[in-house]
């Protein structure tokens, strides 16, 4: 039980030095909500009178003067009460509205994205980590190419062959905007046509990092004496393959799967950049460019908190798997 | 500044985008005929990029400025100021207008048998709610409006002001968005409510609203007819490069920005047309005013000239803006729109479009500079070394300053370009922390150069470096501009005779100090599906400002497109 309660402890501070810095690195950055405004629409529609700027300091709130410690204690209770503030970029929307209506997007692209390069990623390494040396190997080679690609080189060079010549799939956006939104097959195969593109270049650059790491430890568990013990038993090479090896070889790449789904949150910014796709990556680097303090902070605060909900899950099923790690010395 | 803006988003993307983007459109003529207008819906749709990127936020408030849409096609204002000539305003919501003869009353007359979208009608009063509101709120008073308004009949009213404000009249005429007082009067708050399903007397009214696309669609009781284009459809991409790909695909009709290959539009884009409009001027914007905290080699006037001369706008014409700018006056009047207030006291009526390398020297050596051994100038000990800041993934601006930082070096003058993001680029801006700094002068509310003068010569709108200045950023502060600006005011707009000598002042005085070195003006770009819809402003019938952004202007070019009916 101690052991579950230090684990949470420290997740409680680390969670706390996570808002701190939330709070005071947007603040580190030059620039100021309402002179970015200012720019933007002196760019777009010419005309801003000198007045414009009181104006909206006054309207965004931006010109409080108050100091930033009663600023940060304010923060802190407004997170505790689950009240992120006004985005400035998306005012007056609240903050928690504004990525409500993202968040699903990125997780549901990110995250099935996810499982799918793991899943392969893991299927891939087993069978060439299994019969190394065979053909399967050269799958090693071939996507770590693909993975170390700049990814959105690309994906810009599949929009170009897959949209804009053979116009298979959509040129952008998360679905068809023709069609009433809502739980209906329409829609959601729309959602799917329009997601499968995007979803297949997080696939292919980052399939070959799962896949090394397992074939590596297929080939590592594969000289085990548990490994020789099966075969001397007799049993199937397709039985020691898959409950033997992979199974202990797994361990590793599925800690880091864990860890890689809390960052699905935090989306892929350049995916969302390339293919218009409307999820919480296109919002945060609107929030960069606008200065929206609020809007920047809530989406620190949901990455921070995935990722460190991923970790404390992992500890606590690896506490529960490898009781060696819960005792104390 | 608008080609900046279209360039920015690109970033990184931008070398490996631009290739991709040129064999995008190559392929699309190849393939399959191209877009052509084929993909973007039914005829009498028409789908416009507006450069929003990521999700709407639905947010319909005229006055809100995360507004998406409204203004002009919503909203109307009483009168449409088109900046992009010379000539009179045209009546929207208001038939006329006058000035008493001190210019502090003006008269206004509404338009009659107007009604809202909800079938209520519209009159003198709505338009005094709105006045009234504007100024009771200073959070949605964004152009500082100070008159009174009483209503004299539904269709009469008349605005008073403490003093002649001749000028004020686009502003409020052109740049007020008439409001519903029966709707509007119950907003508690009406700056912070985003008006999710507007009613207004303009010719369209919102459809359907999804956060990646909203159509508007035109309004069967608008008093000036019915639009012939049935729905706009506004969608969001990611940027620039996503538009110019949606553009090839022949997805959206009507965007504003450049485009590999500007010139060939008609070509690379089957069916499309492009329409190029100068009204921002590029300049180098130098901290100017020693006296108001500023230093560095630009502190003298001598080397803002010297640069002046020494460019090659030619050069820079092709080499940054695939020839899409145009020749900029070192007074700052518009040529072409502005050409009757070009002062004839300017040395150059329009700023010299080929180097003169030994007149800038000469410059330089009538101050005192001297060249030094490594051929550049240097002066007291201080070498002529200046750093010009640009924002990082502007690229066009980047190949202009590049250019320059060559063009200077042969004339002994070094120039850095210093990149950094654009928050920190404005930050920096607004608070004079910079030698020179490329931007653009922007144009005010109606076709008349008083305005940029104001916003950016003024002393009155200017700070010391360290606070922000709002918008004379070049810490320009001189007297004789600034009484010269305000005698302007004094005067009816009618009176050019009596404007005129004003006019000269300010222009014979910046082309004297020259806080602000002219370059070029910008050219903003359009693309436009011709095959799909007539009636789009041309050259030669520059109606509206042509950028997808401008409002009221944009819904000047809707009301008079008329679907084309071949496809």
């Amino acid at each position: 039980m101690r052991y579950y309660a230090r684990k949470l402890g420290f997740y409680l501070v680390a969670l706390w030095a996570a808002l701190t810095l939330n709070f005071f690195i947007p603040r580190l950055m030059p620039g100021n909500p309402v002179d970015t405004l200012l720019a933007k629409l002196a760019q777009r529609g010419g005309t801003v009178d000198p007045s414009a700027r009181r104006s909206y300091e006054l309207l965004l709130g931006t010109d409080t003067g108050e100091p930033l410690w009663r600023q940060y204690a304010a923060y802190l209770g407004n997170v505790l009460r689950g009240d992120l503030g006004v985005s400035v970029s998306a005012f007056p929307a609240q903050v928690t509205e504004v990525i409500g209506q993202s968040l699903p997007w990125t997780i549901v692209l990110v995250g099935i994205a996810t499982l799918i390069s793991f899943a392969l990623g893991v299927t891939l390494g087993t069978l060439a980590g299994w019969r190394r040396g065979s053909w399967l190997d050269s799958l090693v080679p071939a996507t770590t190419v693909l993975a170390a690609v700049p990814y959105f080189w690309l994906a810009l060079i599949l929009v170009l062959i897959f949209s804009s010549s053979l116009q298979w799939f959509p040129l952008f956006g998360g679905y068809d905007t023709y069609l009433p939104t809502g739980w209906n097959a329409d829609f959601i195969g729309s959602a799917i046509y329009h997601g499968t593109l995007p979803a297949l270049t997080i696939v292919i650059s980052s399939v070959g990092g799962w896949l090394l790491g397992m074939r590596n430890m297929m080939v590592a568990t594969g000289s085990e004496d548990y490994i020789l013990t099966a075969h001397a038993k007799g049993l199937r090479d397709r039985r020691i393959m898959t409950r033997y090896a992979a199974r202990n070889a797994v361990l590793p790449s599925f800690a880091g799967f864990a860890i890689s789904l809390g960052f699905v949150v935090s989306g892929s910014i350049i995916t969302e950049q390339v293919f218009s796709y409307p999820g919480i990556g296109s919002k945060l680097l609107q929030a960069v460019e606008n200065s929206d303090y609020a809007l920047m902070q809530g989406i620190f605060l949901v990455i921070t908190v995935a990722v460190l909900a991923a970790n404390l899950v992992v500890d606590l099923l690896y506490g529960f798997i490898d009781p060696r790690t819960r005792v104390t010395t | 500044m608008t080609q900046h803006a279209r360039w920015r988003r690109s970033r990184t993307a931008v070398v490996g985008a631009a290739a991709v983007a040129m064999l995008a459109a190559g392929c699309g003529s190849g393939g399959n005929g191209g877009g052509g207008g084929g993909n973007s819906g039914p005829a009498d749709t028409l789908v416009a990029y507006t450069g929003q990127a990521g999700d709407y936020q639905r947010n319909f408030n005229p006055y809100a400025p995360t507004m998406i849409e409204g203004p002009g096609n919503i909203f109307e204002p009483l009168f449409f100021y088109n900046v992009a000539r010379d000539g009179e305003p045209t009546p929207r919501l208001a038939t006329e207008f006058s000035w008493n003869d001190s210019g502090t009353e003006l008269s206004i007359t509404t338009r009659e048998n107007v009604t809202w979208s909800d079938g209520e009608p519209f009159t003198a009063h709505d338009v005094a709610f709105t006045f009234d509101m504007v100024r009771a709120n200073q959070t949605m008073n964004a152009i500082g409006f100070e008159g009174e308004s009483e209503v004299i009949d539904d269709t009469h009213l008349v605005v008073r002001y403490p003093q002649p404000a001749y000028l004020e009249a686009p502003s409020v005429l052109g740049k007020l968005w008439i409001v519903p007082e029966h709707i509007w009067g119950a907003f508690e708050d009406p700056a912070q409510n985003t008006v999710q399903e507007p009613v207004g007397t303009g010719p369209f009214v919102l459809g359907d609203f999804k956060p990646q696309a909203f159509t508007l669609s035109a309004n069967p009781t608008y008093w000036g007819g019915e639009p012939a284009v049935k729905n706009i459809r506004f969608v969001s991409l990611s940027g620039n490069q996503a538009g110019a790909d949606a553009l090839a695909a022949g997805q959206i009709d009507f965007q504003t920005g450049p485009v590999p290959d500007i010139h060939n539009i008609e070509k690379n884009y089957p069916g499309y047309e492009g329409i190029t409009a100068h009204i921002f001027q590029i300049a180098l914007f130098t901290c100017s005013d020693t006296a108001l905290g500023c230093s560095g080699p630009q502190t003298d006037p001598a080397v803002r000239h010297a640069i002046y001369h020494a460019i090659d706008r030619t050069q820079i014409n092709t080499l940054a803006y695939q020839d899409t700018a145009a020749e900029i006056s070192p007074g700052f009047a518009l040529p072409g729109r502005d050409d009757a207030v070009i002062s004839d006291g300017l040395t150059d009526r329009i700023a010299p479009m080929e180097p003169d390398t030994a007149r800038a020297e000469q410059v330089l050596t009538g101050a005192g500079w001297a060249k030094g051994g490594d051929g550049i100038y240097a002066k007291d000990g201080e070498k002529l070394s200046l750093s010009v800041r640009v924002v990082s993934g502007w690229t066009d601006v980047i190949t202009a300053a590049d250019t320059m930082t060559q063009q200077l070096k042969a004339a002994g003058i070094e120039l850095t370009v210093q990149q950094s993001s654009w928050n920190e680029w404005s930050d920096a801006r607004g608070r004079g922390d910079f030698e020179l700094v490329f931007d653009s002068l922007y144009p005010g509310p109606a076709p008349d150069p008083y305005y940029t003068y104001n916003y950016f010569f003024h002393g009155d709108n200017t700070a010391p470096a360290g606070e922000v200045a709002n918008p004379n950023f070049a810490r320009y502060d001189n007297p004789e501009v600034n009484a010269a600006l305000d005698a302007l005011q004094q005067i009816d707009p009618e009176d050019t005779a009596a404007r005129q000598p004003h006019f000269d002042t300010i222009q014979t005085r910046l082309e004297a100090d020259m806080p602000y070195i002219p370059v070029l003006i910008g050219g903003t770009t359009s693309e436009y599906n011709a095959r799909k819809f007539t009636g789009w402003p041309s050259e030669d019938d520059l109606y509206a400002f042509p950028a997808v952004w401008q409002r009221p202007d944009n819904s000047q070019i809707y009301l008079n497109l008329k679907p084309a009916g071949g496809e």
